[in-house]
């Protein structure tokens, strides 16, 4: 006789930041069916940005989207409204854009690999990864004036100059964290007892990944080569030294180590664009109001955010969609469940670095 | 960015046609209120290591018409259409409601976005 | 400074529940946690069980679907509780105040002891909010072990007590001094 154990993981729970509710449908330990409801955090945005924002306000909202990938929210929506405005920004403003996209890139990969290390029982790597993370978190402070939510990027360029003082200090702490990843590097693929927690555990093949659309580290861990950092012309990517980073082995594993990788061409690119910032003025002036529709897609830490803005001449905008990468991701992440022991799910579930306020908007 | 219009009857036909799983990457679906209730659908889609090419298709329907869901050609658009049944109170082909709203909160917030 | 004898008594737990932030605030929290604001000091941990805490952090305006599990988690958590609102939104609703699926802050459904402005918070606000948080725990410690005051008139009436109405005349008491 057939029998199956519904267990449910949320919406509060202790190995979530955020409320998400995953139905497991388990036969003994195995997981058989998942069933999800990712609808907590739903606020609305998407009509407040049409009805109660100005267009130039709205990136400082669409920023509150996720607290971990704002920049990539305001920088997308701003390069959308910039598009239809024609303004053309210096290329110092687009360089500190960068700079900052990276820098919030590292935080973000360093969050997300110490709290996989939480949820598969290791402690210490945790606490030792989050004081790490501090020296980003300098950094960004002294340039942007905030911890988390920056406000850097408004239309037409950024809001903060960077002196020389600043730059100095973020070489030295970037260099301080290489070193700190390098261990990181030697700990993940060495250390046993984590090769236990993450090797063959939670493995997404090639095709599957081409088929769910999985986008972020978790496709590049299962090799397919996808990085809207290589698709796009905007940004520079290709001048400061980007490399796409993948693997073949579609696990947990795989994704810590791709998200390491990540970190250091993240460091090499911050380095690379210090060492070769050009002068000028970091805001351009503008005028009008902006007309027609632009679609714009970049790489948040998590994968392809797209932003489609519709607007009609007037203040008020006609449309903003958000597309975040959690919420496309969701489909495949229910397809990795399927076959895993329970006791895994929590590290299954923090390796994809679900961000469930992108997702409901 | 590339806009084809295609009819309601044959956009599943038009989409497995043009999608190669391989090489087009598929983004999302998108609803954009226009004037006199009526509403544009658009599924986006973009193209594996190839610099900014999007296409978009896109059908204008009215808000009875009931939007043939393709789940069958790309499975994880099911979450975008759930999206779209909630946010302008649509049918979309086996998509339930509910992925954000409860029953006491606001239904079908985006429709009225216009006025 | 503070006491330190005063607090070594209690080592107090935190609930954490996100009802609707941009993460910002919870990020912000595990990094108070970590070594470099080392929230740990205070003896407090962050556990998962409303069971066994008794302060409850809570961070963004209130979303309609969380407000049940907000006054669930509430309701399950043991006397003496103190609730700590984080971040701008939560007291508030801040930037997402009047959007259509949000309760503007948290205080329209469970009582508030200590707001923390901000967006998003710094740890080092944090630590200050938990610190009063603290005090504010000491306090109602101190209250609950207070016998119960029981007035003559109305309330032993047949000789037999009720409680409920002895809280209320109490509460009465208060309001005139």
């Amino acid at each position: 006789m057939k029998k199956t154990i519904n267990i449910p993981l949320g919406s509060q729970h202790i190995s979530l930041l955020e409320p998400v509710r995953f139905k497991f449908e388990c036969e003994n330990e195995k997981i058989v069916g998942v069933d999800s409801d990712v609808g907590f955090v739903h606020r609305g945005i998407e009509k407040a940005c049409t009805t109660k924002f100005k267009y130039d306000g709205i990136g400082y909202v669409v920023a509150r989207v996720c607290g971990l990938c704002a920049i990539t929210h305001s920088l997308s929506y701003t390069v959308a409204i910039e598009e239809l405005l024609n303004i053309e920004v210096t290329s110092k403003a687009k360089y500190l854009r960068i700079l900052l996209l990276e820098l919030d890139r590292i935080h973000s990969h360093m969050l997300c690999l110490s709290h996989t290390c939480e949820n598969a029982g290791f402690e210490a790597m945790f606490m030792r990864i989050m004081g790490d993370r501090e020296l980003i978190m300098e950094i960004q402070e002294l340039l942007t004036g905030n911890r988390i939510q920056f406000d850097y990027i408004n239309i037409g360029g950024v809001n903060r100059d960077i002196n020389l003082e600043v730059a100095t200090k973020i070489v030295n702490n970037l260099d301080r964290v290489k070193e700190k990843v390098m261990g990181y590097v030697d700990e993940f693929t060495n250390n046993w007892s984590l090769s236990l927690k993450f090797k063959r555990i939670g493995a997404l093949s090639l095709d599957d990944a081409y088929k769910f659309n999985a986008i972020g580290p978790l496709a590049r861990a299962s090799g397919l080569n996808i990085d809207v950092r290589n698709e796009i012309k905007y940004l520079p990517y290709h001048e400061i030294g980007f490399k796409m980073q993948t693997h073949i082995d579609g696990d947990i594993n795989a994704r810590n180590i791709v998200r390491l990788n990540e970190i250091l061409n993240s460091i090499e690119m911050c380095d690379n664009i210090l060492a070769g910032i050009p002068e000028g003025e970091i805001q351009t002036k503008y005028k009008g109001k902006p007309n027609g529709e632009s679609v714009v897609r970049f790489e948040a830490p998590r994968g392809e955010l797209m932003y489609y803005v519709k607007a009609n001449g007037t203040a008020m905008l006609e449309r903003v969609r958000i597309k975040t990468p959690t919420f496309a991701s969701i489909p495949a992440f229910s397809h990795i469940f399927m076959g895993e022991n329970y006791a895994d799910a929590p590290a299954i579930l923090a390796s994809f670095d679900p961000c469930l306020s992108c997702t409901a908007k | 960015m590339k806009k084809i219009k295609v009819t309601l009857l044959d956009i599943v036909e038009e989409i497995k046609s043009f999608y190669d799983y391989k090489k087009w990457h598929f983004l999302t679906i998108n609803g954009v209120a226009l004037q006199d209730n009526m509403l544009e659908v658009q599924w986006i889609f973009s193209k594996y290591e190839t610099l900014e090419e999007i296409v978009i298709f896109y059908v204008e329907i009215q808000y009875e018409d009931i939007i043939p869901s393709i789940v069958n050609i790309i499975p994880s658009a099911i979450i975008s259409q759930r999206e779209l049944v909630d946010m302008f109170g649509v049918e979309v082909e086996g998509s339930a409601k509910g992925l954000y709203l409860d029953k006491d909160s606001i239904q079908m917030p985006l429709r009225g976005c216009l006025l | 400074m503070f006491n330190f004898k005063k607090y070594r008594k209690k080592s107090p737990w935190i609930l954490h529940y996100n009802a609707g932030s941009c993460n910002g605030c919870d990020i912000e929290i595990l990094a108070a946690l970590s070594p470099k604001y080392d929230l740990e000091r205070f003896g407090v941990i962050n556990t998962g069980n409303p069971k066994q805490s008794d302060i409850f952090l809570v961070t963004g305006p209130v979303t309609f679907r969380s407000r049940e599990r907000l006054v669930e988690l509430y309701t399950q958590m043991p006397e003496p509780k103190v609730v700590i609102a984080l971040g701008s939104c939560t007291c508030t609703g801040g930037v997402f105040r009047d959007m259509y699926n949000v309760e503007d802050g948290i205080d329209r459904y469970i009582p508030v002891d200590v707001y923390i402005p901000g967006c998003a918070a710094s740890p080092e606000l944090i630590i200050d909010g938990i610190v009063k948080a603290l005090d504010i725990l000491e306090q109602k410690t101190k209250k609950m072990e207070k016998p119960l005051k029981l007035f003559q008139d109305a309330s032993t009436k047949d000789g037999i007590i009720n409680k409920r109405d002895c809280a209320l005349k109490v509460g009465e008491k208060d309001e005139e001094n």
